[in-house]
């Protein structure tokens, strides 16, 4: 085709805007896009390391403390894990390996927080009705003076 | 503080969808209403349309070139704007306008290049030093306008007119699903939606296309040619019509199945949009113009051409109001009920001068219309007298390759 030189110009033009867009779609497309879905994989992995490990599991715990993690598996409170009372294992063990003490919440609100009664819990959990818990009402009374919360009983 | 009625969610009480998300397919109305009229002369052959064809396309051209702005400047990361097209994300409904848009920027800048090639190369001919080398660049350095090479132009430009009319139509239609696909939002949510924004852009883009029609002959000196503004009128008034109806079928259905929301949206119609609605859009930018374009068409033969000329000049004007008000109330209206559907929000006023504000939406719209100067620097708009092979200049030395030749 003779007189079809500038239609095979342009053609050619054309494929090059492409191949550019193509080309530019490729740098701006990180690499780990949608590994785990619509935003860039590797993006999980930097916030993890972003952010310092406090919570460590109850395994963690019974590498040290057995007699403790024996008991509380036996006890009522099996499911509940250490470190909702006895704060995150970071605070315990800290990022240089030094032990400290860490801060136990024996708090009357700890233990209501799941054992107030309230009529949308399951009717066989153990739940107190704080207006008349043995003698009367136990509002603000220390739970642990009478509950072993290792292992619990009624 | 704020200005609820009814009962509306907390946190729930502003407008977020600015002027700006009104003017997005405002604007994007015009390139496809623009390309309607250029169509009906290059695919259709209507020949009443020649003396705006080229002006159609300049313009939807013009108008396309702005019509991502609005979106970037309500996001505020202009970087967005081609990361749309370059990565889209095919769960979002906008990556629909990055794959359109694209699209037909690219189908509408080959039609242009060949409908404007021998122009190319007529100034590439009669220029020197840098400006020869822009024109010869824009050329890609053929000069050839045998008839043979012209015939491979018009049957290009057919093709590529096929394929960008339905390519703008999608574009718009597509603005229009956005909407409809909402279905959160009854003002919103119906498939008639995509329909009603591609007809009311076909009656944006004839309307400016009769008042730029008017501008640009009065700059050119050239005489209105009268049965190009009466075709144009009559298209003008078949859209509308065709608009008109189906945004009020729209109503009268949900007002006669009385469905819930209708509860609310009767209040917003009456309330916040009673202006907007009921007297831009329905009476000032519906009703006149119909009557105004009935009379242009039913008593043609009547008129004197001034009058013709005027009173399709008016419709055209009060029309674009129209459109433009058709958009306000869908785009705020629809953010003005409360998700409650039981209350409305805080009415919307726009600011002046911030990046959102009136001033930015009027730069907006001037754009196009700077482009379009620009374009007729550049290019010129008007085909010259008798073609622009017609009467060609002597080419420079050199100019023009061994094997081409003019006729």
């Amino acid at each position: 085709m003779e007189h079809g030189k500038h239609v095979f110009r342009i053609v050619i033009l054309v494929a090059v805007i492409l191949a550019v867009v193509l080309l530019a779609r490729g740098f701006l497309v990180p690499r780990t896009y949608g590994l785990y879905g619509r935003y860039r994989g590797a993006n999980v992995a930097q916030q993890m390391d972003a952010r310092p490990v406090l919570y460590a599991g109850a395994a963690a715990c019974a590498d040290c403390h057995s007699d403790e993690a024996t008991k509380r598996a036996a006890g009522a409170h099996k499911n509940v894990n250490c470190e909702v009372c006895h704060a995150p294992l970071g605070a315990h063990i800290l990022a240089d390996g030094s032990v400290v003490k860490p801060p136990v919440d024996r708090s009357f609100t700890l233990c209501a927080r799941c054992h107030r009664k309230v009529a949308a819990r399951p009717a066989g959990f153990p739940q107190v009705d704080l207006e008349q818990h043995v003698n009367g009402p136990v509002e603000g009374k220390v739970c642990l003076e009478c509950h072993d919360p290792h292992s619990p009983k009624p | 503080m704020p200005e609820i009625t009814g009962f509306a969610f907390p946190n729930d009480i502003h407008v977020t969808w600015s002027l700006m998300i009104v003017m997005y397919p405002y604007i994007t109305g015009f390139v496809a209403g623009s390309f309607i009229v250029t169509s009906l002369y290059h695919l259709f052959d209507r020949q009443e349309f020649k003396p705006v064809a080229r002006l159609a396309m300049a313009t939807s051209f013009a108008f396309l070139l702005v019509a991502s702005l609005p979106l970037q400047l309500h996001l505020g990361q202009p970087q967005r704007g081609p990361f749309v097209i370059v990565t889209p994300n095919f769960t979002s409904a906008m990556a629909g306008f990055g794959i359109l848009y694209s699209f037909y920027m690219l189908v509408l800048v080959l039609e242009l290049w060949f409908v404007w090639r021998q122009e190319i190369i007529e100034r590439a001919r009669r220029s020197r030093g840098t400006k020869r080398a822009f024109y010869a660049a824009l050329a890609l350095g053929t000069y050839d306008t045998s008839p043979e090479a012209i015939e491979i132009d018009h049957k290009a430009i057919k093709i590529l007119a096929g394929i960008c009319l339905p390519a703008a139509c999608m574009l718009h239609g597509y603005v229009g699903f956005i909407f409809g696909a909402i279905k959160a939002n009854p003002w919103w949510s119906t498939p008639l939606m995509p329909v009603i924004f591609l007809l009311s852009a076909a009656v944006s883009g004839i309307a400016l296309l009769i008042l730029l029609y008017q501008v640009h002959a009065k700059l050119e000196r050239r005489p209105v040619v009268a049965s190009c503004v009466q075709a144009l009128a009559s298209w003008l008034w078949f859209f509308l019509i065709l608009t008109i109806t189906l945004e009020e079928l729209e109503l009268i259905v949900m007002a006669y199945e009385k469905s819930e929301s209708w509860l609310i949206i009767s209040e917003l119609l009456t309330t916040r949009l009673s202006f907007s609605y009921v007297t831009m859009q329905m009476i000032v930018g519906g009703l006149i113009p119909l009557i105004l374009l009935a009379v242009v068409v039913l008593m043609n033969r009547y008129l004197h051409e001034k009058v013709r000329n005027t009173l399709a000049t008016v419709a055209a004007f009060l029309t674009l109001i129209q459109v433009f008000s058709m958009r306000w109330n869908i785009v705020i209206g629809g953010q003005l009920l409360s998700k409650s559907l039981r209350g409305l929000r805080s009415p919307y006023e726009p600011e002046i001068f911030g990046r959102e504000g009136v001033l930015v939406a009027i730069a907006l719209f001037v754009a196009p219309f700077v482009i379009l100067w620009v374009f007729d620097r550049v290019l010129g708009i008007e085909e010259p007298e008798g073609g622009p092979a017609a009467n060609p200049p002597a080419a420079p030395p050199g100019a023009a390759p061994a094997g081409s030749h003019v006729p």
